[in-house]
């Protein structure tokens, strides 16, 4: 899933404090399932919005909606009919849920409340991780289906690089090494060889260097 | 802050034991502060952030919870 962190109160109340009727939206989608941009989560940012508010001695006035996903235009329209009683809408979708607000309504004042992160999971209830970095090109087949993209702080599809010590990345303690991971895995499966294959370059034209990406399924297209 | 300023207290009491102890109080006919508004709840664990925040909203000064 996308996996997101709510920005600050004081980031969010910047963005918002010439408004005085907000339309604040969550998203039934994967923010739902991180705990940051859902049914619950807009109930609360709406309370604390109210309050801090409150605090100015002044009034806020906030509508919640939850739809089900902000990341599709049939979903988006269902607020097409309120979306003009409100001064602004405030998205707690991931970036995509913002954007597709504007594109729906352009003459709407649309803000994000959330920083969008990445592709990942929870490792354990709390705790989320990256998995994925979204390349366009999977090649994780060569690695035991461990990701180096995603996973390892310089991206080699060759390492460890120098840095690897005890498991861990030289970027923090916190940070597994992959490829520490990756080779260890080869070694017990007896099929260390694997890594001396020699491939051709990546191609990151499909990742984000090629520009803004789009997939087309022509059996889909009407 | 005002020399009379009373504050709004809601209290959220857990059925099995603070609001059973409010309760008992009562009909001991102790009194306690009339700012101190009590809510029975079947268990704290049923308090939720939005109970305590909505609380606020509404002009509580504080939040008490008991169980
Ligand atoms: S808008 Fe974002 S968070 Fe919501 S379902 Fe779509 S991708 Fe997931
Ligand atoms: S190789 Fe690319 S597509 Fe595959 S998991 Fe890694 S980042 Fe994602």
């Amino acid at each position: 899933m996308i996996v997101a962190d709510r920005k600050s109160l004081d980031e969010i109340q910047e963005m918002i404090k010439d408004y005085k009727k907000i339309l604040l939206v969550g998203c039934k989608g994967c923010v739902t399932v991180c705990n940051v941009g859902g049914m619950k989560e807009v109930q609360v940012l709406s309370s604390i919005l109210k309050i801090a508010r409150k605090k100015e001695g002044r009034e806020l006035q906030v509508e919640e909606r939850t739809i089900e996903r902000q990341c599709d235009f049939e979903y988006v329209e269902q607020l097409r009919a309120d979306c003009d009683r409100f001064d602004a809408i405030l998205s707690m979708a991931c970036g995509v849920g913002p954007q597709f607000l504007a594109e729906a309504f352009p003459s709407q004042k649309i803000y994000p409340a959330l920083d969008t992160k990445f592709f990942g999971g929870a490792v354990q209830h709390g705790i989320w991780e990256e998995r994925c970095a979204g390349c366009g090109t999977c090649v994780i087949h060569f690695y035991d289906s461990l990701c180096p993209i995603a996973r390892c702080a310089k991206s080699l599809q060759h390492g460890p690089c120098g840095g690897s010590a005890n498991g861990k990345c030289e970027i923090s303690e916190d940070v597994d090494c992959i490829w520490d991971i990756i080779v260890r895995k080869k070694m017990e499966q007896e099929r260390l060889e694997d890594l001396r294959t020699y491939r051709a370059f990546k191609d990151w034209r499909s990742a984000r260097d090629g520009g803004p990406r789009k997939s087309i399924r022509e059996e889909l297209v009407q | 802050m005002n020399e009379t300023f009373e504050p709004q207290i809601v209290a959220y009491c857990c059925n099995y034991c603070a609001y059973a102890a409010a309760d008992l109080a009562g009909s001991m006919r102790l009194s306690y502060p009339s700012n101190v508004k009590v809510i029975q709840v079947p268990c704290t664990g049923r308090v939720d952030i939005l109970y305590l925040l909505r609380a606020i909203e509404d002009g509580a000064d504080g939040i008490y919870v008991a169980g």
